[in-house]
């Protein structure tokens, strides 16, 4: 089954004006202006689904839906923003927890519905849906455990983030479509052969990007003592001006590079400020016991930097039997929208939209947080892609002593 | 409890002046007291216009610097057609295109990979200027180039512009 | 006691080979790019480079090529955080006697050095 770049962003589309017209019927129940930051379709483990929500408390509704498509569908508001909600709707009833509940399910329902309903209407057949159910949660938990996965446990997600005025999100709208109606779907949508995506591939593709975290977490441990897992990997479709508005003005300290090869593209390696010192401070041979972001810290990130895009990329050129080369590291401290955005404009200027490879790992030792972004050239990566034996996707090992 | 009809509610407003914000690609022109914000300028360029008669304001964040070949029906993403939509969108609200002030800020080439020549930072502060020089508006404040990222606050009731950065002090235009 | 050249382009890395050479061997020179790496080794005349592979101006392959054009009899061990195959086999036909990914752990870099130069 083949999709291409043009289906995907159809479909892109259409979740993102679902999403738009949902927070528009918000504003109008209660007045509140927010915007759709960025909407994105991602093929993701069924486990991680949900890792953007952290640990923070959520409230909101469910409901499934069945006919064109099947699945589950999410709308999540944090619980300290449904006050306000509640309250412009119907003053005093933010002290009522029955009242609050029947009003944020009514909010919920009448935003899901629209965005439902763009759905159908779109694909030209009927969607139902169950009648709205209230949940409530922390972080992940809250989600349904998802629909029925392709053979590789993976789904297709949409999610929107959505945020106030001056705000940071504020709340997520999920579609969770059963992984081989939706598949079939977005094959059918497929125009052209020429720029196809072999959508199985894109399935070992993420699970060879796991073992690359898998890899990179690894590197961490050795390194630096800090036990380190790998949590998330997931690969996802956005209009490339799309890419930097994943992030905010938090400040990150890391690495950046630029590999060439199948594919070519970019990679980052970031840490928020205080794991790079909690991090840095592992590396070091002597403590250093700073509270501050050091030069010397700097150094070790940097290293550290490049020994974790080696671990990221070397299991996908074992598999290809190709290398992947790339520069030497650039130290990057700043904010982490301005370090994404130039990386993003470079791949813009021969594509619309991009591929995003998004990894996570963590430990639960320490404050300790890491990403790597990886951002593909779209067309070497479907050059890639194609090539990629399925079989050898285990083979993401070289081992020197057998060569030398 | 509060009845609606569908009709757009009007939220009472607090002190604070609205904030609205400027996506990636996006722009806003506005006639009321607001603050426009953008966040996040590496390489891209934020665009700041302002009619200091009436405090129409306008704010575009472009991402790169010409619109032709890449042509996607998003005029808002490039520095040519992104400044000049701004300009347009600026009289349409009732400013005058001859009495506009500029600011500009971002274009910095942190993170440019581009060998030789310009890069793209630099290539999209050549073309805002060129855009704005070509239809006579002065560029009255910049904080361009460099290798850091910013955000900007365009204030409507005053024009200025305020540049943040993550490891430098605050700059007002 | 071997007089050893190190190649790469992080101090951080340069400082951590530093530590573990310093014991057994002698440090001859600290440099952090190919072309560098070339011009001491043509002058210092080590008995072993450690050579890193990812670095500005010139690459540790290039490089390793060249020293061993130079002299067939010099030793180079590639200490890289590229752990492809494609690349290994590169080094290889470049002449390079060993072959070490980071991160690395104190003994097999000691054992490493210790199959090239034997002490």
């Amino acid at each position: 089954m083949k999709i291409d770049v043009q289906s995907l962003d159809t479909f892109n589309r259409l979740a993102h004006e679902g999403a738009q017209e949902a927070t528009a019927s918000m504003a109008q129940m209660t007045g509140i202006d927010a915007t759709v930051d960025v909407t994105k379709i991602s093929l993701i483990d069924r486990a991680d689904i949900g890792e953007e929500l952290g640990a923070g408390s959520f409230v909101g509704v469910e409901f499934g839906f069945e006919g064109a498509l099947s699945g589950d569908t999410v709308l999540v508001f944090e619980r300290g923003q449904t006050e306000e909600i509640v309250e412009s709707m119907m003053p005093g009833a933010s002290t009522d927890d029955s009242m609050g509940q029947s009003a944020v399910q009514e909010v919920g329902n009448i935003m899901m519905s629209g965005f439902i309903d763009g759905w159908a209407e779109h694909l030209g057949a009927s969607i139902e849906h169950t009648p709205p159910g209230y949940i409530e949660g922390e972080g992940a938990e809250i989600l349904p455990d998802g629909p029925e996965t392709g053979e590789h446990d993976q789904l297709f997600v949409f999610r929107s983030e959505i945020g106030w005025e001056g705000e940071s999100v504020n709340f997520f709208i999920y579609m969770l479509p059963e992984y081989e109606p939706m598949a079939e779907l977005m094959a059918e949508y497929a125009e052209t052969d020429a720029d196809a995506i072999p959508i199985e591939k894109l399935a070992v593709f993420n699970q060879m990007t796991q073992q690359g975290t898998e890899r990179a977490a690894e590197n961490v441990q050795q390194m630096s003592g800090i036990e380190t897992e790998a949590e998330v990997s997931q690969i996802s479709f956005v209009p490339i001006e799309d890419v930097p508005r994943q992030f905010g003005e938090e400040t990150f300290v890391g690495t950046a590079v630029e590999f060439t090869g199948a594919p070519s593209g970019f990679l980052l390696v970031l840490f928020d400020e205080q794991s790079a010192i909690t991090v840095a401070e592992g590396l070091m041979p002597v403590e250093m016991d700073s509270d501050e972001l050091t030069e010397q810290h700097k150094m070790a990130i940097e290293e550290l930097g490049n020994i974790m895009t080696s671990g990221f990329v070397d299991g996908w050129a074992n598999v290809l039997q190709q290398s992947v080369d790339h520069t030497p590291p650039r130290l990057v401290h700043d904010m982490g929208r301005a370090i994404i955005d130039p990386l993003a404009a470079q791949l813009g200027q021969h594509q619309q939209h991009a591929f995003v490879i998004d990894s996570k790992m963590k430990t639960d030792e320490v404050e300790f947080e890491s990403e790597i972004h990886a951002l593909p050239n779209e067309q070497e990566l479907r050059e890639a892609l194609d090539e990629l034996d399925v079989e050898r996707a285990d083979k993401t090992d070289a081992d020197a002593g057998q060569i030398f | 409890m509060k009845v609606y009809d569908g009709s757009q509610t009007e939220q009472a407003t607090d002190s604070r002046p609205e904030r609205i914000k400027v996506g990636i690609a996006e722009y806003e022109v506005t006639t009321e007291t607001a603050e426009l914000t953008t966040s996040g300028l590496g390489s891209c360029v934020g665009v700041a216009l302002y009619h200091d008669p009436t405090n129409i304001a306008g704010l575009i964040h472009v991402m790169l610097p010409v619109a032709d070949e890449m042509d996607d029906g998003k005029p808002a993403k490039f520095a040519d057609t992104g400044t000049e939509l701004l300009i347009d969108e600026m009289e349409a609200a009732g400013a005058d295109a001859g009495e506009l002030e500029a600011k500009i800020a971002g274009g910095s080439d942190m993170l440019d990979f581009s060998e030789g020549g310009s890069g793209i930072g630099d290539r999209n502060i050549t073309q805002v200027r060129e855009t704005l020089t070509a239809a006579d508006i002065p560029i009255v404040g910049e904080d361009v180039g460099g290798d850091h990222g910013r955000s900007l606050r365009l204030e409507t009731e005053t024009g200025n512009l305020l540049v943040k950065s993550a490891n430098r002090e605050d700059q007002r235009l | 006691m071997a007089e050893v050249l190190i190649a790469d382009d992080s101090e951080f890395m340069r400082n951590l080979l530093r530590e573990i050479l310093e014991e057994n061997h002698t440090i001859v020179g600290e440099v952090e790019n190919g072309v560098e790496a070339v011009e001491v080794f043509k002058e210092e005349k080590p008995d072993l480079v450690m050579m890193d592979i990812v670095m500005p101006i010139r690459d540790g392959i290039e490089a390793t090529d060249e020293i061993k054009n130079t002299d067939p009899s010099a030793n180079v061990i590639m200490c890289t955080s590229v752990g492809q195959e494609e690349k290994m086999k590169e080094a290889v036909k470049a002449g390079a006697d060993g072959y070490i990914t980071k991160p690395f752990q104190k003994p097999s870099v000691m054992e490493a050095i210790q199959d090239v130069v034997p002490s």
